[in-house]
């Protein structure tokens, strides 16, 4: 760990409670024969309001945990829970808010209608939650002028904007983000990620967020879960011991370049490892 | 900025919309210009191979009522026909979708029929049915089938895993995953079906008439008739209304289209 502890981190939103438990998780593809072990003995535990990263080189099974944990793919062996429930019965009640890598919205729907989608959708779930006005919540995410827009008339920054927003909108415990940024353009991927961080900031959930970028991964999170591959598997959790709120200033800090060369150089010795 | 939307496309703005007319309707209006012309010399050149443009003309004023009558017979050979058959081949392709042990299993069958030549289950039909109109249904209605079927089975698959996904970790039925995903996801391909089923339900029409002939039966039996007796004009106003049958459907369905599915035309969007 490198040592930031001169900065203050910020008290979690809820300090202790479990949001989601990944417990020795295997998962492999293909037959007898030719079995590939995707993911071997991973376990990791994400609090209430915490923001964790899944980082490592491709191959490594990030996107495969995450499809476990949404409950999209079945684990061969070990369990996983989101709040001590079953991903199944989670999902029955719409615990789960996925932003998938592209927005996948409904091009027949306007964006206030897709991000209506998840409140009209399994309805019997939405009793006792606070469901929030999506209109307002489109507001916040900086597209009240595009309400009655088709995600056609959007640039891909704004439609991967309404695909947050979407997944917000139902008040979901966890959000499974698979790199929602990777397909815009850098300085638009900068500007997401910072309206991303800000909304979060003010709405605190459990996150999971599969990411290829370094600064992301440490901007956005509180640990940073880098995972090798051959067979998939946890290195390292990395504490991101860096002060809340934060904002683009945070780059530019000692703390922040010393950790990122800390996280960089933890990548290489996993990829050089994958190598040999 | 990266940001900013894009514009819906101006219209007019250039002020040029004379010049586009011509420009977009002018080459097409030539080419028909064109073929009248070339049809004109034939037909005066050699009155046994086609007939003049005028006296098709001729023929089409002198019994309009004729015409009528035989044109609407086709039309609702076509309307209740091709609709059945359009109606049905969704329907199947919605269970097939649904259900895959009912793809397997009535698959291999449909193949089988849609391999066997209508021309040549249309006099076995008559046998069976008789004259009435309930053969020629069933063949117009058997040549849209087959398109619909495949298309808008196509279409039910094909939809964007990412969106699915979405839907599955929300916990949606299989009904709302079809009425929100499925069924408005596949409605492009069932257009590009319904275009090729269109103009197959006026061959189908005319094909079931040239088998069951008789005192206006349609358009295909007055083509058939009117041929037989060398009637050139009659034949050939005959074919023309056909025709005039199959570009009427294939407009109403492209502008059909455009209220439906003007989500999935960039242009119309602007993009």
């Amino acid at each position: 760990m490198p040592a930031v502890s001169h900065l203050q981190s910020a008290p979690a939103a809820y300090p202790d409670e479990i949001g989601v438990e990944v417990s020795n998780v295997t998962k492999s593809f293909g037959g007898d024969t030719s079995r590939v072990t995707v993911l071997n003995g991973v376990s990791l535990t994400i609090k209430k309001g915490e923001f964790v990263s899944l980082i490592g080189p491709s191959g490594c099974g990030k996107s495969t945990l995450l499809k476990l944990v949404a409950g999209l793919s079945e684990a061969n062996g070990g369990s996983v829970s989101i709040n001590g429930k079953s991903v199944r019965e989670a999902a029955k009640d719409k615990a789960i808010g996925l932003v998938p890598q592209s927005p996948a919205l409904l091009p027949w729907r306007t964006i206030l209608d897709n991000v209506s989608l998840p409140i009209s959708i399994n309805p019997g779930a939405n009793a006792g939650r606070k469901l929030r006005d999506p209109k307002e919540i489109l507001q916040s995410f900086g597209l009240g002028h595009a309400l009655d827009r088709y995600p056609a008339q959007l640039s891909g920054g704004m439609q991967q904007r309404a695909a947050i927003a979407r997944a917000f909108v139902f008040d979901p415990e966890i959000l499974l983000m698979d790199e929602p940024f990777s397909a815009l353009d850098e300085m638009n991927r900068d500007q997401q990620r910072m309206g991303l961080l800000d909304f979060w900031q003010s709405n605190r959930k459990s996150v999971l967020f599969v990411t290829h970028s370094v600064p992301e991964a440490i901007i956005l999170s509180d640990r940073i879960v880098l995972m090798a591959s051959h067979p998939g598997r946890i290195a390292e959790i990395i504490d991101v011991d860096l002060p809340r709120p934060r904002n683009e200033a945070l780059y530019a800090s000692d703390a922040f370049r010393d950790l990122e060369g800390y996280v960089r150089s933890a990548l290489r010795k996993v990829m050089e490892a994958a190598r040999v | 900025m990266s940001d900013t939307v894009a514009t819906a496309p101006r219209r007019n703005a250039s002020g040029f919309t004379m010049a586009r007319i011509v420009f977009d309707w002018g080459p097409p209006a030539l080419t028909f210009v064109i073929v009248a012309v070339l049809w004109q010399l034939v037909a005066i050149n050699n009155p046994y191979v086609l007939p003049t443009l005028d006296a098709i003309g001729n023929s089409l004023a002198s019994d309009p009522g004729m015409y009528w009558a035989n044109l609407l017979v086709t039309c609702q050979e076509v309307v209740i026909g091709a609709g059945a058959g359009i109606i049905c081949g969704f329907l199947l392709a919605v269970a097939m979708s649904e259900l895959p042990i009912v793809e397997k299993a009535v698959m291999p069958l449909i193949v089988v029929i849609m391999v066997t030549p209508v021309v040549a289950i249309a006099p076995a039909l008559v046998v069976a049915f008789g004259f009435g109109m309930l053969p020629k249904y069933i063949v117009t209605g058997l040549v849209v089938f087959f398109p619909m079927l495949v298309n808008s089975l196509a279409g039910l698959r094909d939809v964007d895993q990412k969106a699915l996904d979405v839907f599955k970790t929300l916990h949606a039925s299989r009904w709302e995953i079809f009425r929100d995903l499925r069924l408005p996801g596949c409605m492009p391909f069932v257009f590009a079906g319904l275009r090729i089923a269109m103009p197959l339900a006026v061959v189908g029409a005319a094909v079931a008439e040239f088998v069951a002939a008789g005192q206006q039966a349609g358009l295909g039996s007055l083509v058939t008739i009117a041929a037989a007796q060398a009637n050139l004009p009659v034949t050939w106003a005959s074919i023309a209304l056909l025709c005039l049958l199959g570009v009427l459907l294939v407009s109403l369905l492209a502008l059909l289209r455009k209220r439906i599915l003007w989500w999935s035309d960039e242009d119309v969007i602007g993009r």
